[in-house]
């Protein structure tokens, strides 16, 4: 199965870029070829990975550890799966800071002797100084996303907390390092709408300090329209239309895109009746030859069937992946 | 003025909580705690409310699945509340119901054909087997599907057909009330499209009414007439569609509007962000439910319950206070 045919795009340096697509076209999957999390039966058959120059895929197993400890962070739609439920939040999340004895002893001889003296030779730290300053930066971080109680919370079981409270300390612990790269698959999809709209609210005003990346996977048009940046609109393990989050809902060029944007109900615009796009998602084992929207697609013509499209670049950085638009180019 | 197909009144499910060998109850679940409700004939009426608000509880008590603990389910003013045997027999052909989830709700060895069948042959609907399979022939066409499929077993179909599927089946006794329970929320929205569009002819086509319940703010907006919220197991507010949408008068029903993202980044709209989570059902807070997150919360909430009123022809909301609140979807400049 062929579950991503040919994906690139960019994420800038402090931007949020939106993934999104409806289930099986390979927003999750690109998401964990990124941080090298694929099962074992899958393979990244072609391509690159680059993180700031670096690229991912030739890495060992080691170093790629490395890099999902310090450089890239993944919070999950599901925090059940990812907690584990016989440690407490703390030491879950005083864990992240443990793994870097050079980086707490930094932090502790900070907090001790004030910024002026940071020249000063770091000395190591015991275990339970070690403990201590990770206790004080988990505390930080918890303050960060909002989490009241930070005392209390520290010493409970992931079973002990709700929905968003442990979506909380998921999103606490994926930003403890500061990565270069945070990816959110599907934050707030096992989330109830007022809870979402906490998360949400968070993530905006993450967003304002945080001076990283993100990568927002998501089905929710909604949540692209109110976090992302720039948007890249997947289906079927292809990305077909990327561009800036505004001119993306302004002016959709792929058919898919229209289609998506059309057959959702929207508060702000009645409809009387949705629009469709026939058909379902293609089995990946067997996508269709040439464009893989081409058997949905109302605008399909003969080349579609034969030769896949490439992304064209139609201008001020919007890409789409249709032979529509190739005659206006040329 | 339109007839009511249904009234509940006052309905309540409470679900023990047990504890220890010998099963003492050491206290109630309050799934549904007291809910009035009327639905017109011809009419869609959403139900919408976030998980743990009792609206599955309350659907499936419509239809005898769970039996209510307390309160009056009226068809056509015939209380059918305590209706048995033969009888009850009679009105539950009057009824359908589409579940959630279009994988569970199928039997995996049984074809579609005899799947629709079934219900049929137990309310006597038809006659003969000839007459049986032609019905069949009709329903599956009905939802868009064609005969070939009556031979098939549910694993042959996508997610979207099987709620066809589904629905075909709730229409096999030829009811006036559909009961809608999350129908697409298993679905993309490519897919829903089409669900909720199939829904809205065969409504007009064969007149049914529907009670559609969901969490999905956007959906019920799309497809109801008149629309009630529920929090904890009551109702918070209730009024036709564009007044709650654009006027809702209940805290809750405005923080909940205001809190679903909608895809338009040029809207720029403020969010009232309710603190906390929900309570649990088993220990509900005294006076009105919803006061442990209500932004306006005053000393009079924690005391007294707020009974569901009218305020104007139409608009029930429960809460003590005629709070002026705005509209929580900005009117946009084109």
């Amino acid at each position: 199965m062929k579950a991503l045919d040919g994906v690139s795009f960019t994420v800038r340096k402090g931007e949020a870029l939106g993934l999104v697509g409806e289930s099986g076209c390979g927003k999750s999957v690109t998401a964990l070829t990124i941080v090298g999390l694929l099962p074992e039966n899958a393979t990244v058959t072609e391509g690159e990975i680059l993180l700031a120059g670096k690229n991912l895929l030739a890495l060992k197993h080691d170093e790629m550890r490395k890099v999902r400890a310090t450089e890239i962070a993944m919070v999950f739609q599901d925090p059940t799966t990812f907690l584990n439920p016989v440690l407490t939040i703390g030491e879950q999340l005083e864990e992240v800071f443990l793994l870097s004895p050079k980086h707490l002893a930094s932090v502790a001889s900070e907090k001790k002797e004030g910024s002026d003296n940071k020249a000063k030779s770091i000395k190591s730290l015991s275990k339970s100084q070690q403990k201590k300053t990770a206790k004080l930066l988990s505390i930080d971080v918890m303050k960060r996303v909002r989490l009241p109680d930070q005392e209390r919370v520290l010493k409970e079981y992931p079973h002990e907390l709700s929905g968003g409270m442990r979506q909380r300390c998921m999103i606490a612990m994926a930003l403890a390092r500061n990565p270069a790269l945070f990816i959110a698959d599907e934050i707030t999809t096992a989330l109830d709408v007022t809870i979402q709209a906490q998360i949400l609210e968070l993530l905006r005003e993450l967003k304002r300090e945080f001076q990283g990346s993100t990568l927002l996977i998501t089905h929710d048009l909604g949540i692209v329209a109110e976090l992302c940046d720039r948007v890249a609109v997947m289906y079927a393990g292809n990305i077909v239309e990327l561009a800036n989050v505004k001119e993306l809902f302004a002016n959709p060029l792929h058919p898919y895109t229209r289609g998506l944007i059309r057959a959702v109900p929207m508060l702000d615009k009645r409809k009387d009746r949705l629009e469709t796009i026939q058909g379902s998602v293609p089995d990946l084992i067997y996508p269709p030859p040439g464009c893989r929207f081409h058997p949905r697609c109302p605008l399909a013509f003969e080349k579609c069937k034969r030769v896949k499209p490439e992304l064209l670049n139609v201008g001020q950085g919007h890409t789409v992946a249709c032979h529509l638009y190739e005659e206006g180019k040329s | 003025m339109t007839r009511s197909v249904l009234e509940i009144k006052d309905l309540k499910k409470w679900f023990p909580v047990t504890a220890g060998l010998l099963g003492r109850v050491k206290g109630h679940v309050k799934a549904v705690d007291g809910v009035d409700l009327e639905i017109e004939e011809g009419e869609t009426f959403g139900l919408v409310g976030e998980s743990g608000s009792g609206k599955t509880t309350l659907g499936r008590c419509i239809l005898r699945l769970i039996e209510p603990s307390y309160g009056k389910i009226m068809y056509r003013d015939q209380d059918i509340t305590r209706l048995k045997g033969e009888a009850f027999r009679k009105i539950q052909r009057k009824f359908g119901i589409v579940f959630q989830d279009p994988y569970a709700s199928l039997d995996p060895r049984q074809t579609i054909k005899s799947a629709l069948i079934e219900p049929m042959k137990y309310h006597k609907i038809v006659q003969s087997e000839d007459q049986a399979a032609k019905k069949a022939e009709e329903l599956i066409k009905r939802v868009g599907l064609n005969e070939d499929h009556l031979y098939r077993f549910p694993h042959e179909f996508s997610g979207g057909q099987r709620q066809r599927v589904a629905v075909a089946r709730a229409l096999t006794t030829d009811p006036e009330i559909i009961i809608l329970d999350e129908p697409t929320s298993f679905l993309d929205v490519s897919v829903q499209a089409q669900i909720l569009n199939l829904l809205s002819d065969l409504q007009e086509e064969l007149d049914l009414t529907y009670l559609f319940i969901s969490h999905n703010l956007s959906v019920i907006e799309h497809m109801s007439n008149r629309v009630g919220v529920m929090y904890l197991g009551k109702l918070m507010e209730a009024a036709p569609r564009d007044t709650i949408y654009r006027r809702p008068e209940h805290p809750y029903t405005h923080a909940l509007i205001s809190a679903l993202p909608i895809p338009n980044p040029d809207l720029v709209r403020e969010r009232v962000v309710l603190s906390g989570d929900i309570p649990s059902p088993v220990n509900i807070p005294s006076g009105c439910r919803f006061r442990t997150r209500c932004p306006y919360v005053k000393d009079l909430c924690a005391q007294e319950d707020p009974p569901l009123e009218s305020r104007r022809v139409g608009h029930l909301v429960s809460c003590h206070f005629d709070l002026k609140l705005s509209s929580p979807i900005p009117i946009l400049k084109t």
